[in-house]
């Protein structure tokens, strides 16, 4: 009886797992979608609103869903609170903070890292053309998020729940 | 009597198991994964093999050469 019952749990939890896997492959290119619109939206903010870089990043935070918003919240808010520090610093250390929290990969990361190194340094014609590339190389980032979903989001899903059969039968 | 028919019960499901995570890995373009997978789940079965071989030997070796 107690060991049907652990044989349970390992596949209840390999097939968990498999799931897990199978979303984070689902979600990582709607979260790009979401980081495209809101540096979209920065560039407005900053082109055509003139807005001081805080209030833009907080104003870009307050129009994204949780993961992606939480970076431009956490930078806004660390940028209003101490303004000895470089922008480059703080949205470093946001991207440190906040990354884990996303289903995003290494590729996106340096991208978004690199747009810190440029972000409020020059005027805004300068700043549209860093934040137009960083779109432009998002969304090839995002092409291959697609390809990658479709070829794994259904693998992991199967593929879970037989690794739990295996290792059930292995130790039944 | 009972033992051993676990046994072979539970070799036929691994090998089920395996060929379908092949089928999967191989669908979805891994098929170096696949082919690793095939071998370790032939790995694993060798070893049970060779521990029911072993004791059928013993076995025999009771059976004839008890002197």
């Amino acid at each position: 009886m107690l060991k049907l019952l652990g044989a349970m749990l390992i596949l209840l939890a390999f097939t968990l797992f498999g799931f897990y896997q199978a979303h984070q492959f689902a979600r990582r290119p709607k979260q790009i979608a979401e980081l495209i619109r809101s540096i979209q939206r920065l560039e407005t903010e900053i082109t055509y609103g003139f807005t001081p870089l805080p209030q833009a990043l907080l104003k870009v935070a307050e129009a994204c869903p949780p993961p992606v918003g939480a970076l431009f919240r956490n930078a806004a808010e660390a940028l209003a609170k101490d303004g000895c520090r470089s922008v480059q610093q703080i949205w470093q250390e946001a991207i440190h903070n906040q990354w884990q929290h996303t289903s995003m990969k290494k590729g996106e990361q340096d991208i978004i890292r690199q747009l810190g190194f440029t972000l409020g340094l020059s005027d805004s014609t300068d700043q549209v053309k860093h934040l137009r590339l960083a779109i432009q190389q998002l969304q090839g980032e995002m092409d291959g998020a697609q390809e990658d979903r479709k070829r794994y989001e259904s693998m992991w899903r199967s593929l879970g729940l037989l690794m739990g059969a295996l290792l059930v039968i292995l130790m039944y | 009597m009972n033992v051993d028919v676990n046994a072979i019960f539970q070799i036929a499901g691994i090998g089920i198991i395996i060929a379908m995570i092949h089928t999967v890995l191989k669908q979805m373009g891994k098929e170096d994964m696949a082919h690793w997978v095939t071998v370790i789940g032939f790995v694993v079965v060798l070893f049970m093999v060779v521990n029911l071989l072993d004791s059928l030997f013993k076995e025999i070796k009771t059976i004839f050469l008890f002197q």
